[in-house]
């Protein structure tokens, strides 16, 4: 298959998705209402100084970026599964990393959504100077997002024909996070508190390291997830 | 000539845990009786020589898990996922030893049970994958499917092993890095560590063993 074929392959099925989830409205309200909710939540627990905001902002906007998130990456398969969609995907001319590219690129749409919502909703209601260097901030956003969808494309794929799909998902998600959580939350801190230096870069290696290495994982791997 | 083969295999059958059970017992006598007492923690340093092991035993699991997922996946053979289960279930033991043993040793150690350090929160995501694998595996009926999801949840699994071991030299964290020993403890230690390791591959065989007869059970009564 020809790069433009290919660009043009995983385009169609970016379109699709997109045009689906603009038509019904059945994934992005309720990721974002949640993800709300949870900040909300978080924010009425942080009584304290900013100094001491400062330290926690990273890993608790984090967490419900990666908690609301895992809605929209349950539904990006099950949804095909579910209107019986799924026979014609595997269909699709297209090879399997092509598809696993296209969802994931979906996915991280939708996350990225999620986070233009919760990081302004993060800094009105806990005071965290969250967006004084939007630049790093952003890379650290960007990296952070690709681990997520990446890895949780494929988690996605594999427990969407499951009966608890949603909690499986979860389970086998959020173990696998910990690492990303842990380089993500740690860049943000630091940006928080301005030492935008070589620890920074570190960590902002580490996710595009995790980042490239989810992202080739799923594209070799997904061709066994899709056999039936 | 079966009378000779049913010979061997009992034979067999008794010689190899009567082994494995020797090994053991060598290995115990020499943690509580042949190493010396540590100057500064005392009896409580002998956890030590349990905690290595066993935490030994979960990543080769692991390793191992990943290789016979990999195997699958190019054989389609479900041989290879019954080695896949027992190694995940025998895997996810010797995790959740590692953690009970690390915690007690780290009560007396560091005055806690537990803390988010980078060695002890990858052996705990590696225990949770252990458990998720066992728990996804337990919910799809169909053979060759679970075989397959088992196999790259296996390979995806494999992707922790680094990071457990080299936590400690890639995030700072309070975990000791290969520490000064006496020659006799590492004696002791290599010890545990065989036993150990033949314990486990002992008990990976056996489920296998078991996995394998339980499929052809299923397989003579569909024919019946």
């Amino acid at each position: 298959m020809r790069m433009g074929d290919t660009a043009k392959a995983m385009w169609w099925l970016v379109y699709k998705d997109s045009l689906r989830e603009l038509r019904t409205f059945g994934v992005w309200p309720g990721m974002l209402l949640l993800g709300l909710a949870t900040v909300f939540l978080l924010a009425t627990q942080l009584n304290m100084s900013v100094e001491q905001k400062t330290s926690l902002a990273g890993g608790l906007l984090w967490i419900s970026i990666f908690f609301a998130g895992t809605v929209a990456l349950e539904r990006s398969f099950a949804s095909e599964r579910d209107s019986g969609c799924w026979q014609t995907l595997c269909l699709y001319p297209a090879p399997p990393s092509v598809i696993f590219l296209a969802k994931m690129a979906t996915n991280t749409i939708s996350t990225l959504l999620l986070e233009c919502v919760l990081i302004p909703a993060f800094v009105v209601l806990t005071d965290v100077p969250l967006l004084s260097r939007p630049l790093p901030l952003l890379l650290v956003v960007v990296l952070g997002t690709l681990c997520f969808a990446s890895i949780g494309t494929l988690l996605s794929a594999m427990t969407a024909g499951l009966r608890a799909r949603g909690g499986m998902l979860a389970l086998l998600l959020l173990p696998l996070l910990t690492p990303v959580l842990l380089a993500s939350a740690e860049a943000t801190r630091l940006i928080l508190v301005d030492e935008v230096g070589p620890a920074l870069w570190q960590w902002v290696n580490l996710l595009a390291v995790f980042a490239g290495v989810f992202t080739m994982a799923g594209a070799v791997l997904f061709e066994f997830v899709m056999e039936e | 000539m079966f009378a000779a083969n049913d010979h061997h295999l009992s034979a067999t059958r008794f010689a190899i845990p009567t082994g494995v059970l020797a090994l053991v017992a060598v290995a115990s006598w020499s943690i509580f009786f042949v190493a010396p007492t540590e100057a500064t923690m005392g009896d409580v340093q002998r956890i030590i020589y349990l905690h290595v092991a066993v935490a030994w035993c979960g990543l080769a699991a692991m390793i191992a898990l990943g290789l016979c997922g990999g195997a699958y996946l190019v054989s389609r053979r479900l041989s290879w996922d019954f080695w896949s289960q027992a190694l995940c279930e025998v895997g996810c033991l010797g995790t959740f030893l590692t953690l009970v043993t690390g915690s007690a040793w780290a009560h007396e150690a560091w005055g806690t049970w537990w803390t988010w350090e980078p060695r002890l929160t990858s052996s705990l995501v590696m225990w949770i994958m252990y458990c998720g694998m066992l728990l996804i595996r337990s919910s799809i009926e169909e053979p060759q499917r679970r075989a397959r999801v088992g196999a790259v949840l296996a390979i995806i699994g494999v992707g922790d092993v680094p990071l457990v071991l080299m936590a400690t030299r890639w995030f700072r964290g309070v975990h000791p890095v290969s520490p000064e020993m006496d020659p006799t403890m590492r004696v002791v230690l290599l010890t545990s560590l065989v036993s150990f390791t033949a314990v486990f591959a002992y008990l990976a065989t056996m489920r296998r063993r078991q996995l394998e007869i339980a499929d052809q059970v299923v397989e003579l009564e569909a024919i019946a």
